[in-house]
């Protein structure tokens, strides 16, 4: 067992501190030059512990994270490594103080589990399906379905703001419930659709009043060109109505947790 | 294999790139948090982020769902909403007063726009 350690400290006042990015096995290889988070960004290197490794770079803890090209940076670096190899991502803006630290506190503690988890990720990758309804279409279904919602938008129709806001909050509460429901269901349309093609699930929390569906799959990544056929269907059906997108391969973010370490296919 | 841009838009099941929006879903709520693993040597940084999952106040959310149906285009409602025909001569007269409403419900969406690539850092409390 072997722990591969650098001094991490750089010449000068600076604050150095290693940040890692995701866990992964040990025999992978990362090329070099890659760049990661802050200001220059900091060029990617490995920690390895047992069967583990871990994707870290030095960071200036005397400048903040979190401009939208670090944020780039921790995503892209882990999906385009799970595209390749099992990953279990961190969450960002873990920072340790050292090398040491990453392989003795880190992975050295928890080898088994993490070593586990990635044997359970492994030829997997997470995709997410977003779709987003057309706002138009969606309030024509709502009011076509619901006459007393029909109803009220005719009375207040063309009437004065101030006067009709009461009935603007009940149209508008009205149309809002409609719409969860409608996302209940479409995402279990979702599920019903891919249900023979990914191994594992979850309905993620909706960020847009109007998100029709927010999801991420495990997918054994040979069988993603099924999970895209399955997707096409209920796109082409949807094609006024849903914005669909399908994201990924991705880290599989969602699928992995501090107690559940990856999720049961 | 790798992430395919689809481009041209349209509605697609095919994988695409993610938007700031769909990183920012991913990378601050989900993934291993280290905190559970290692205590001693986290170390405390500074993490400035752009909170776009502004959480819309439900009065705001409702006025604004009112105020887009009033905004449909009526002739294609007509056979669901018979009665609507009648307002709609009074409606072009409420036109103006409605002005300031659509301009703060665009502004609103601009913020939670998705992939929306402007820098607006906001503290994260944590």
């Amino acid at each position: 067992m072997t722990t591969q350690s650098q001094d991490t400290r750089a010449p000068g006042a600076q604050q150095m501190a290693v940040y890692v990015y995701g866990i992964m096995p040990a025999d992978i290889e990362v090329e070099s030059g890659g760049t990661g988070v802050g200001d220059p960004p900091g060029e990617i290197r490995v920690v390895r512990h047992g069967d583990l490794a871990a994707l870290v770079s030095d960071v200036d803890l005397s400048r903040p994270l979190g401009r939208p090209d670090d944020l780039y940076a921790h995503e892209e670096l882990l999906d385009s490594s799970a595209a390749e190899v099992p990953v279990l991502p961190l969450r960002f803006g873990a920072v340790v103080t050292s090398d040491d630290a990453v392989a003795e506190e880190l992975l050295g503690p928890h080898h088994d589990e993490f070593a586990d988890a990635l044997r359970q990720l492994e030829g997997h990758a997470e995709y997410v399906v977003r779709g987003r309804y057309v706002e138009d279409t969606i309030l024509q279904e709502v009011l076509a379905e619901n006459p007393p919602a029909a109803q009220l938008a005719e009375q207040i129709q063309g009437k004065d703001q101030d006067a009709t806001r009461e009935l603007r909050m009940q149209l508008g509460e009205f149309i809002n419930n409609a719409i969860v429901a409608k996302r209940e269901q479409d995402t279990r349309a979702v599920g019903v659709a891919v249900k023979d093609v990914v191994a594992a699930s979850v309905v993620r929390e909706a960020t847009h009043e109007l998100d029709a569906v927010y999801a991420a799959f495990l997918v054994e990544t040979d069988r993603a060109p099924e999970l895209e056929q399955a997707l096409e269907g209920l796109a082409r059906d949807w094609s006024d109505r849903v914005e669909l997108r399908l994201i990924g391969p991705v880290a599989a973010y969602d699928f992995v947790g501090t107690t559940a370490p990856a999720a049961g296919g | 294999m790798t992430i395919a841009a689809q481009p041209g838009g349209g509605n697609s099941a095919r994988p695409q790139p993610s938007g700031l929006a769909d990183v920012i879903d991913t990378i601050l709520d989900k993934g291993l948090v280290i905190d559970a693993y290692v205590r001693v040597s986290l170390v405390g940084i500074e993490v400035l982020t752009i909170d776009a999952r502004v959480v819309i106040a439900s009065v705001d959310t409702y006025l604004r769902f009112a105020e887009a149906v009033n905004r449909l285009d009526i002739s294609q409602e007509k056979q669901g909403l018979p009665g609507l025909v009648g307002g709609l001569e009074e409606n072009g007269a409420k036109r103006k007063t409605k002005g300031m409403l659509d301009a703060a419900g665009d502004k609103l969406r601009e913020f939670t726009a998705e992939s929306s690539g402007e820098e607006r850092p906001a503290r994260r409390s944590r």
